[in-house]
């Protein structure tokens, strides 16, 4: 039964839904799990009964005219050939699994990049051979970091594609992912939740080690990144994890049959052309803003109103435009 | 053993359904399923080509559909009535039936040209 109900989404996956469809798909149902049941009440097993259900079934070609889809039907036929895809799970599998690989070794460079500043606050305690630990541990571990950069963009590259074609899936690879993006919620919550429980504890390692060992608050200080960069990796491991799964539910467009499998984010949209230009870059301006402020006037108490300000002007602008 | 061609077919798919709706109303999967006994299991219509005759015919005023409840596990489903145009309808097709089997018998073989 799972079958047929997949092959049947599968058949309706690209078409537009509209009241004629949807009620095609239900009476095709209705049809098709009557067969069905008929079919095992009369002694066939499962495997033979889905088999014939399905050989039945037809073609949607010819609901085309019926249903006001013919051009849909057409473009579809020559959309395969080029700019549309439809992912096997094999594939999906693949994707994640790149996707997955490529979160921890990103994660794993903010790491880096986070810590590696820890030899300079080593040496100001220490006072090491006049810096040269320092200097050399900084850009070893910003080298390393750039190469899992680098690797890890050499190994998303393939799926570009994603974003580039109008990508599909059917309804039992969505189904894979969603079952998958289930299992790993509770890891992501708790990932992110112990990374953000880091971060706010990073302060401890200051205050403890130098009300201890008050010769040495750089220990502290390098303790203190150490516990930013692994709240970070679980943070950042955990959000990219996540946003792959995420990426092949929304492959689909809501506007078909297949429909989106993730509740559709609500993207901002401005129908003045030019203002959406120029809010693409709003946030990033806005941030701008904020550091030179805050940098040149060292005012960093009353700096932070700017986010505030800003987002209330965003608030003002969407609603207007 | 040949099999029918669908092309043929295709423009009597209306008159089957209208004769097996003749007497009360049915839903798709049983007409479905007497087209093929009384053929014989010679003919077996597609589920999307029996749907897209439904629609042509509702659209055309041949047939009314309903839903009802059904008593075995609560589902609803759809039955088809026959309207009083649809039995003109079909006493035409049977007319134009005739005439086309007329006409085609004349130029088949008896032996069928062995």
């Amino acid at each position: 039964m799972e079958t047929i109900r997949n092959y049947l989404e599968t058949m309706f996956a690209r078409l537009p839904i509209t009241l004629e469809v949807q009620k095609a798909k239900n009476e095709l149902w209705q049809m098709m799990e009557d067969k069905y049941t008929e079919l095992i009440k009369d002694g066939k097993t499962e495997n033979e009964a889905v088999g014939i259900v399905i050989s039945e079934f037809g073609n949607l070609d010819e609901l085309a005219e019926e249903l006001g889809i013919s051009s849909f039907v057409i473009q579809g036929n020559q959309k395969s050939s080029e700019g549309f895809c439809n992912m096997k799970l094999a594939e999906v599998k693949d994707y994640l699994h790149d996707k997955t690989r490529s979160a921890y070794t990103v994660a794993l460079g903010v790491f880096l990049c986070i810590i590696s500043c820890c030899g300079y606050m080593l040496d100001i305690s220490w006072n090491w051979r006049g810096g040269v630990f320092a200097i050399c541990f900084m850009f070893l571990m910003i080298a390393a970091a750039v190469s899992l950069f680098l690797f890890s963009s050499f190994v998303m590259g393939k799926w570009k594609f994603l974003k580039e074609k109008r990508c599909s899936v059917d309804f039992a690879t969505a189904e894979y992912v969603h079952n998958r993006r289930e299992s790993f919620r509770v890891t992501h919550a708790m990932m992110i939740t112990i990374g953000v429980i880091l971060c706010i504890l990073s302060v401890l390692p200051i205050v403890i080690v130098s009300s201890i060992l008050s010769w040495s608050s750089g220990f502290g200080v390098v303790l203190m990144f150490v516990f930013v960069g692994v709240g970070v990796f679980l943070i950042v491991a955990a959000v990219n994890v996540n946003s792959g799964m995420t990426t092949i539910l929304s492959l689909n467009k809501s506007d078909t049959m297949g429909s989106c499998f993730v509740p559709s984010q609500k993207q901002v949209s401005y129908k003045n052309a030019t203002i959406s230009q120029i809010m693409s870059i709003y946030w990033p301006t806005v941030t701008c803003i904020y550091l030179c402020w805050s940098f040149l006037s060292f005012d960093w108490h009353i700096t932070w109103i700017i986010w505030v300000i800003a987002a209330l002007v965003q608030q003002l602008i969407r609603a207007v435009w | 053993m040949s099999s029918i061609s669908s092309d043929i077919i295709r423009g009597y798919n209306d008159t089957m359904i209208l004769y097996l709706l003749w007497d009360a109303p049915s839903y798709g999967y049983e007409i479905s399923k007497r087209i093929k006994n009384l053929s014989e299991e010679k003919y077996v219509i597609k589920e999307t080509t029996l749907y897209s005759a439904f629609t042509r015919l509702e659209k055309n005023g041949f047939v009314e559909s309903f839903s009802e409840n059904v008593t075995i596990n609560g589902k609803r489903r759809t039955y088809y009535k026959i309207t009083e145009q649809g039995r003109q309808y079909y006493r035409e097709k049977c007319a134009e039936w005739t005439l086309t089997k007329e006409v085609v018998e004349k130029f088949i073989k008896q032996d069928g040209g062995i």
